[in-house]
C-alpha cells in the first residue's frame, strides 16, 4: 500500500502518493504551473524559479518542482506575490532573450513565449544590450541559438540522465552559461535529437526542418517507427504532404517519448527521389516504365503458365519483415492459397527464427513473458551478445533507468569494451562486465552456469521437481573445465562466480538476447541454455522474469505471428500441427498446400539448381544482403519469374522481370508487432508517392488476376480476419499483456526435451587463436549494425547520412598500433574471397583482435564474408571473417 | 375638417413625392456634376488609403521579409503563401523562398501590414489592378517587390553594426558585446 | 602523458576520494601546473582517467576562474568583479589597469608579462577591492598601490605588497 499524503491546490482538494512534487499533483487537478526546467523524466533542478508557489506556513515563495507534497499543505498558485515572481522571473529571463520569435522554429510553440503572453508586459525596463554568443560552427542536424538559451539545463540533464550520453556541457557561468559539446568541437553524441524535443525555447533545433514550417500549419499522424524491433511510438508531422518533422510525445508509446537518431532524423527516405513512382518491367532486357495494368498481367500470366508447367513447388515467396502484420498475412495466404505452396521466408529468418525456436521449445511462448516495464523494475538484467544502446536504442534505455535510476544489478557479456565516450556504452553500467571475442557468448554462458551449479545456487524447487534435468546439466557444465572457459573467454572463474551471485540473489532478472548470440550459428541452442540458466536460478516462471530476444527490425516478430515462414501457420502455430492446419483450413475454406517447404537458403539453391522457377519478393534483398559467395545474384538472375515489391531499385530489383512500386511506412496504415510483442498502430502521414500501392493491395489484385481473389477493402478488414484466426491478437492498448509460460512443455521441456542437442549445447567449441597473442597482421572482421542506420534502408535517409555516410573499418587502438595503422589511414582487407579497401577508425571500445564494420555500407565488405547455414534451423550466418590487414598504397 | 382638406391637397399635388424630389429638382435648376469622370479624372486619395499591397526594401535594395509567415497565420482569407528557407550561403538567416498573394480573395484588412515584424509589407495607394485573366493577380514575390519599388521610393535606412548571429531584424548594436573568458 | 609524467601523483590524488571523478578539480591543477593552462589533450586525458565525458571535463574548467583555457602572461591578474569588491571600486580598479597595461580583460600584453580577467568573488570580501596575481591576494588596492605593485612585478618578479599566498596549504613539515 502506498503511503498518501492529502494536500489543498488553489482549493482543489487531492490525495496523491508520497513523495509527489506539488507541481504533479497541481497538474492532476487541473493546475498548470508555469516552468522551463521541470520535466518529468528528469530529476528536480529548481534553477529557472518559474514554478514558484505560495505554501501556507512557509515564509518564502517554493519551487512546486522541488517540494515534495506534504500533509496539509495548502498552496496557491496564482496569487498577486506569485505572479509578481513569475513577472520578475519572466523579465530577468527576457533581458537577455533576444525576441527573434518571427524567424525562430520554436515560434507558435514554444514555453517563453506562452508565459510572455500570460505574465509580463509588453515592455522591459532593462536598456542593456543583450548578451551575444559568437557560433563557431553550424551544425548539420541539431542547430543551437544559444542567444535564446534560458538556461533551464534540461538538455544537459536529459543527455546525462535519460540518455547516459553526457554530450552537452553548460560552460561558463552565470548569464554566459553556454550549452557546448566540447571546447570549439562540432556536437558529436548519439545525435537522439532528445536536446531539441526537450527544449522549452528555440535554443535547440533541428536543422532538417528548419524554417520550413509553423507549427500551426502541421498535420499530425501517430505512427510506429520502422527502424528496429523496439517499435516506437513516433509523429510524424507534415505540411502539405511533405514530411516535415518527427517527434514523439512525453508519455507516447512504448518508448515514453524517447527517440534515437534513426527514428528522429532518418524519416527522409520515404520521400528520397529514387523511390519507385512506376511499374516496371523487363523489355528486351532493360526494365521499362509500365501501366500497373499491364504489369499485374504479365505476372499473373506467366504465374499461371509457370504453374501449370512445374507445379506450385516450383515458387518461392520472400517478404521483408519491415511490412505491417497485415502485408506479411496476405502475403503468406497469398503464397498459400494463391499459388499453392509453403515456400515462404521472411527476414525473421536472418535471426529472429532462432530466438522464436528456443522460446517455444523450452516454453511454448513464441514471444517475450516480459514487458519493457519488467526491464525497468527488473533488479538483475543479462546482456548477452547485445550492444542494445546501438541495435535497439530504446530497449537500451530501459536497461540504463533500471539500472541508473532502480539500481538494478547489470550483466553484459558482449564484443565491447567499457570505454567512455560521447555514444553511450552499455559496458560503463555493468557491474560484471565479460567482455569477449564474437564466440565467446556461448563459454560465458556456460561459465555462470557452471557457477550456479558448482556454487550450489541451483533453485531446490527445480532440483526436487526435476532431478534428472539438473543431473544432466550440472553433469555437463562439470565436464567442462575452469581453464578453458577463462581461455576461451579472458576473464577469470571468480568473475563468473561473482556475478552470478549477484545475478541468483535477486527476485526478478531478465535476459536479454541479441543479434551477437541470435544470429551467429546455433543461436536457437545458446538463447535455450540462457533459459537453461533461468531455469536452474529458480526465476523461469516468476513475475517479471524471462528471457528477451531482441528484434531487429520492427516487424520481425510480426513475420513470425504471421505464419510467414515455412515451419509457421499464423499463430504462430507449427506448420504440421493438424488441430491448426484444420482450423485455418476451415477459415480460409481450402485445403493447405502439403509438404516441408523451403527457407531462404534453400530457395536460393533451389533458384540455382533450377528446381525453383519463380519467386515474389516483397521488400527484402537477398542479393544485397547475403555475401556474394552465397551466389544469391547469379540464383535470382537464372528465375523464369522474379517479381519484387520495392521502395527503390536495389540489387535485388534490378535483376527482377517485374518490379511493382510499394510505398512505405508513412504512407500506409497497418500494425507492427514490437520485439515485446506489442501490436500498434502504424497509420499514413502523407499520400502515396507517385503510383506506388501498399503491399497487401498488390498481392489482392494478383490474386484476383490469378484466379483465386483475396480481397479486401482496407487494411483493417485485413486484420479483423487474423484477430479472427488469433483471438486476441493486437489489443491495441497502452501495453501489451506478455504470455505466461506454458506450463506443459515447461514440464516436457525439463522432462525429456532438454536431452536432444544437449550435448552441443553444452561444449565450448574450438577457439581461434586468442588475438593479443596474434603477431600477423590478421583480425577478426564483425560486420556489425549501428546505431545510425538500420540494414540498408535508412542509407536513404539524408538526415542519418550527415551522421555517417559511410563504413569504417573500427578497430582498438592497441590493434591500431601493432599493425602501424593511425585513424584516417587508407587500408585493404583482404582474405581468400576477395578484399576491399576502406578507411581505419581507431575506437576504445572495440575489444583486441577484433574489427568492427558497419552493415549498412557492406558492398564491398561483403565480399570477404562467407555464409553458413544452421542445420536446423536454416539461418544464414555471414558476419564475420577471418581477414588479413594492410595499408593501402 | 382641415385636417382633411390638407390631406386631399396633399393627394393632389403629390407632396411626398415632390418631397422626395427636392434634392433632385433642385439640382436640376443649377445643374453641377458630383460623379468623378474616371479614368478621365482621379479622386485624391486619404492618406491612410489601403491599397495593393507589396513587399518593401531596405534603402541598400535588401528584401526586408525575413519569411516569419505570421502575416499568412493573420490573413483572414488566405491570400498569403510564404515559402520560406535559409538564405543560401548564410546558415541559420532566414528568408522567404516564395512569396505569393492570390489578390483576388484579399478584403485589404491590413492585418498582414500589422503583423510584419520587420515592416516588410505595405499597402500601396494603387488600386488600378483591372485585368482580363484572374490568373494574372496571384503575384509573386518579384511582382510583389517591384510594386514596392514603385511605390514606396524612399526606403528605410538598413542599420549598420549588426551582428551575423542576430541580424534578423533591422536593429544595431552600439557595440557588441565581447565575449567573456 | 600526464598519466605517465605525473603517476604517483595521480595515483596519491585518486586515492584520496571515494568517487573517482571527485578528484577532476586535484587534477585540473595538475594540468594547469604543467603546462601553465588547461589543454585540450589534458581534458580529454582527464576525463579519460576519470572515466567521464570530455564536455565533462570541460564544463568544469570553464566554470572555475582559476582554470585557464588559455595561456596566461607570466603574471596573471585576477580582479575581483562580484558585489562587495564593486561596491568599493572595483570597476575604477579595472579601469585603471586596462589604460596601465593597454589590455582588455581576457588579453595578454604584447611582453608576455601580464595577463588581465575579471573573476568572481575571491573571499576578501573586507579588504576589497582586491586582487589576486598569480597565487597571491592584493588587497585594499588604490591607483598607487596598483602602479607600486606593477612597477615591482616588472622589477623584481614580486612585491613587497602581497598578502598571499592563500592558494596553496602551508606544508608543515617544511
Amino acid at each position: 500500500m502506498v503511503e498518501t499524503v492529502k494536500l489543498t491546490i488553489d482549493g482543489h482538494h487531492i490525495t496523491v502518493p508520497k513523495g509527489t512534487l506539488v507541481i504533479e499533483a497541481a497538474r492532476q487537478v487541473g493546475v498548470m504551473v508555469p516552468h522551463f526546467c521541470y520535466h518529468p523524466k528528469l530529476k528536480p533542478d529548481a534553477n529557472c524559479r518559474m514554478c514558484l508557489v505560495e505554501i501556507e506556513k512557509m515564509p518564502k515563495l517554493q519551487t512546486a518542482c522541488s517540494t515534495p507534497a506534504a500533509e496539509g499543505m495548502v498552496v496557491r498558485t496564482a496569487t498577486t506575490v506569485v505572479n509578481e515572481a513569475h513577472k520578475s522571473v519572466l523579465e530577468f529571463i527576457l533581458a537577455n532573450h533576444p525576441l527573434d520569435c518571427p524567424v525562430c522554429d520554436q515560434g507558435g510553440r514554444c514555453d517563453l513565449q506562452d508565459f510572455s503572453h500570460e505574465y509580463t508586459p509588453t515592455t522591459s525596463r532593462f536598456i542593456e544590450v543583450k548578451r551575444v554568443f559568437p557560433k563557431e560552427y553550424f551544425s548539420p542536424l541539431i542547430e543551437t541559438q544559444m542567444n535564446r538559451c534560458v538556461q533551464c539545463l534540461r538538455c544537459v540533464r536529459y543527455c546525462d540522465e535519460v540518455m547516459d550520453v553526457k554530450a552537452l556541457a553548460p560552460s561558463g557561468r552565470g548569464t554566459m552559461t553556454e550549452i557546448k559539446h566540447f571546447t570549439h568541437h562540432e556536437l558529436d553524441c548519439e545525435f537522439c535529437g532528445g536536446c531539441v524535443q526537450i527544449c522549452p525555447v528555440g535554443a535547440i533545433t533541428s536543422r532538417l526542418s528548419m524554417y520550413e514550417f509553423r507549427p500551426w500549419m502541421l498535420k499530425r499522424a501517430d505512427t510506429v517507427c520502422t527502424y528496429c524491433g523496439d517499435g516506437c511510438q513516433i509523429t510524424i508531422q507534415t505540411k502539405e504532404n511533405q514530411l516535415i518533422e518527427v517527434m514523439s510525445a512525453q508519455g507516447a508509446g512504448r518508448n515514453n517519448g524517447d527517440l534515437c537518431a534513426r527514428g528522429f532524423f532518418g524519416y527522409h527516405v520515404s520521400t528520397h527521389p529514387d523511390r519507385l513512382q512506376h511499374p516496371l518491367i523487363r523489355r528486351n532486357g532493360e526494365l521499362v516504365q509500365a501501366t500497373w495494368e499491364d504489369a499485374l498481367e504479365w505476372v499473373a500470366e506467366t504465374a499461371i503458365r509457370l504453374k501449370l508447367a512445374h507445379g506450385p513447388n516450383a515458387f518461392g515467396g520472400l517478404i521483408g519483415a519491415r511490412c505491417t502484420n497485415e502485408d506479411l498475412y496476405l502475403f503468406q495466404k497469398f503464397m498459400r492459397l494463391v499459388v499453392g505452396t509453403n515456400n515462404i521466408d521472411s527476414s525473421a529468418r536472418y535471426g529472429q527464427i532462432n530466438g522464436v525456436r528456443a522460446l517455444r521449445r523450452v516454453q511454448g511462448t513464441s514471444r517475450w513473458t516480459v514487458t519493457f516495464d519488467d526491464i525497468v523494475s527488473a533488479e538483475a538484467l543479462l546482456l548477452v551478445g547485445t550492444n542494445v544502446t546501438e541495435t535497439n536504442p530504446i530497449t537500451g534505455l530501459k536497461v540504463k533507468e533500471a539500472v541508473k535510476k532502480r539500481q538494478a544489478t547489470l550483466l553484459t557479456i558482449e564484443a565491447l569494451e567499457p570505454a567512455v565516450g560521447t555514444i553511450s556504452n552499455i559496458a560503463n553500467l555493468a557491474a560484471h562486465h565479460f567482455s569477449v571475442q564474437p564466440d565467446g557468448f556461448k563459454p560465458a554462458v556456460l561459465g555462470l552456469i557452471k557457477a550456479v551449479v558448482e556454487e550450489n545456487l541451483v533453485s531446490q524447487p527445480l532440483a526436487q521437481k526435476a532431478p534428472g534435468y539438473v543431473q544432466a546439466v550440472s553433469e555437463a557444465v562439470r565436464r567442462l573445465s575452469w581453464q578453458a572457459i577463462e581461455r576461451a573467454t579472458g576473464s577469470s572463474s571468480q568473475s563468473f562466480i561473482d556475478a552470478t551471485r549477484s545475478f541468483t540473489r535477486t527476485a526478478r532478472a531478465v535476459i536479454l538476447v541479441g543479434q551477437g548470440v541470435l544470429r551467429a550459428p546455433d543461436g536457437s541452442g545458446l538463447t535455450a541454455t540462457l533459459l537453461d540458466l533461468l531455469l536452474l536460478t529458480g526465476h523461469h516462471g516468476l513475475p517479471g522474469c524471462g528471457v528477451a530476444p531482441l528484434a531487429e527490425e520492427n516487424n520481425d516478430q510480426g513475420a513470425v505471428e504471421m505464419g510467414a515462414a515455412l515451419e509457421y501457420l499464423p499463430g504462430p502455430s507449427d506448420a504440421n500441427d493438424q488441430a491448426a492446419r484444420a482450423r485455418l483450413a476451415q477459415a480460409w475454406k481450402e485445403e493447405l498446400p502439403k509438404g516441408p517447404g523451403k527457407s531462404l537458403m534453400e530457395m536460393i539453391e533451389g533458384a540455382r539448381t533450377g528446381s525453383l522457377k519463380a519467386m515474389f519478393i516483397v521488400g527484402e534483398n537477398p542479393a544485397g544482403s547475403l555475401p556474394p559467395s552465397a551466389g544469391t545474384m547469379e540464383a535470382l538472375q537464372s528465375l523464369d519469374l522474379l517479381v519484387c515489391q520495392e521502395l527503390f531499385l536495389t540489387e535485388t530489383a534490378r535483376l527482377a522481370h517485374v518490379v511493382l512500386p510499394a510505398c512505405s511506412y508513412a504512407e500506409k496504415d497497418g500494425t507492427f508487432t514490437n520485439t515485446e510483442g506489442h501490436v500498434q498502430s502504424v497509420r499514413h502521414a502523407i499520400e502515396l508517392i507517385g503510383e506506388s500501392r501498399p503491399d497487401w493491395e498488390i498481392l489482392s489484385a494478383l490474386s484476383v488476376l490469378m484466379g483465386y481473389p483475396l480481397e479486401y477493402g482496407d487494411a483493417k478488414e485485413i486484420f479483423k480476419e487474423i484477430r479472427s484466426l488469433i483471438p486476441g491478437y493486437g489489443l491495441l492498448g497502452p501495453a501489451p499483456t506478455p504470455p505466461r509460460p506454458d506450463q506443459a512443455v515447461v514440464e516436457s521441456y525439463l522432462k525429456t526435451g532438454y536431452s536432444s542437442g544437449l550435448a552441443e549445447r553444452y561444449t565450448l567449441g574450438e577457439r581461434r587463436a586468442a588475438s593479443g597473442e596474434r603477431k600477423d597482421f590478421s583480425l577478426t572482421l564483425l560486420v556489425t549494425q549501428t546505431l545510425f542506420h538500420s540494414g540498408k534502408f535508412s542509407t536513404r535517409a539524408k538526415g542519418l547520412l550527415q551522421v555517417q555516410a559511410e563504413g569504417a573499418f573500427s578497430l582498438n587502438p592497441a590493434d591500431g598500433t601493432r599493425l602501424g595503422l593511425a585513424e584516417g589511414d587508407r587500408v585493404r582487407v583482404s582474405n581468400d574471397l576477395g578484399e576491399m579497401t576502406t578507411t581505419v577508425k581507431l575506437q576504445d571500445r572495440v575489444p583486441v583482435g577484433l574489427a568492427l564494420f558497419p552493415e549498412h555500407f557492406d558492398q564491398e565488405a561483403r565480399r570477404l564474408l562467407r555464409v553458413s547455414t544452421d542445420p536446423a534451423t536454416q539461418v544464414p550466418y555471414y558476419k564475420s571473417a577471418s581477414v588479413k590487414v594492410e595499408k593501402a598504397k | 375638417m382641415m385636417k382633411t382638406f390638407n390631406a386631399w391637397l396633399k393627394t393632389i399635388i403629390f407632396y411626398e413625392i415632390l418631397i422626395g424630389m427636392k434634392a433632385t429638382l433642385g439640382h436640376l435648376l443649377r445643374y453641377k456634376p458630383i460623379t468623378l469622370q474616371y479614368p478621365h479624372e482621379k479622386r485624391t486619395l486619404p492618406d491612410s488609403y489601403r491599397g495593393m499591397l507589396a513587399l518593401l526594401r531596405y534603402d541598400d535594395g535588401t528584401e526586408k521579409c525575413v519569411g516569419c509567415d505570421l502575416c499568412e497565420a493573420a490573413c483572414p482569407s488566405r491570400v498569403i503563401k510564404v515559402i520560406s528557407a535559409e538564405v543560401p550561403g548564410e546558415p541559420t538567416k532566414r528568408y522567404s523562398k516564395e512569396y505569393y498573394m492570390d489578390m483576388t480573395r484579399c478584403l485589404f484588412c491590413g492585418l498582414c501590414v500589422d503583423a510584419c515584424p520587420v515592416d516588410a509589407l505595405g499597402m500601396t495607394r494603387e488600386y488600378e489592378w483591372a485585368v482580363y485573366d484572374k490568373r494574372q493577380l496571384r503575384l509573386n514575390k518579384q511582382q510583389l517587390l517591384a510594386i514596392g519599388d514603385r511605390s514606396f521610393p524612399v526606403r528605410e535606412k538598413r542599420l549598420e553594426l549588426q551582428h551575423p548571429n542576430v541580424a534578423f531584424f533591422n536593429v544595431a548594436f552600439r557595440q557588441m558585446p565581447p565575449k567573456e573568458g | 602523458m600526464l598519466r605517465e609524467k605525473y603517476k604517483a601523483e595521480i595515483d596519491e590524488i585518486l586515492s584520496r576520494y571515494p568517487l573517482r571523478r571527485s578528484a577532476l578539480l586535484p587534477l585540473l591543477y595538475l594540468a594547469q601546473k604543467e603546462e601553465g593552462y588547461v589543454t585540450e589533450a589534458a581534458m580529454k586525458e582527464i576525463a579519460s582517467i576519470l572515466k567521464i565525458t570530455p564536455p565533462q571535463v570541460y564544463e568544469t574548467v570553464t566554470f572555475y576562474t582559476m582554470l585557464n583555457l588559455r595561456p596566461v602572461g607570466k603574471f596573471h591578474i585576477q580582479v575581483c568583479k562580484s558585489l562587495m569588491c564593486a561596491l568599493v571600486g572595483s570597476d575604477t580598479l579595472l579601469g585603471w589597469l586596462e589604460v596601465r597595461l593597454g589590455i582588455k580583460p581576457g588579453n595578454t600584453t604584447k611582453d608576455g608579462l601580464f595577463t588581465l580577467s575579471k573573476v568572481e568573488c575571491l573571499a576578501a570580501c573586507g579588504t576589497g577591492p582586491m586582487m589576486q596575481i598569480n597565487d597571491d591576494y592584493y588587497e585594499r588596492l588604490t591607483e598607487e598601490k596598483v602602479d607600486r605593485i606593477l612597477a615591482d612585478l616588472k622589477r623584481d618578479g614580486t612585491s613587497s605588497l602581497k598578502s598571499g599566498p592563500f592558494m596553496w596549504p602551508e606544508r608543515t613539515d617544511g
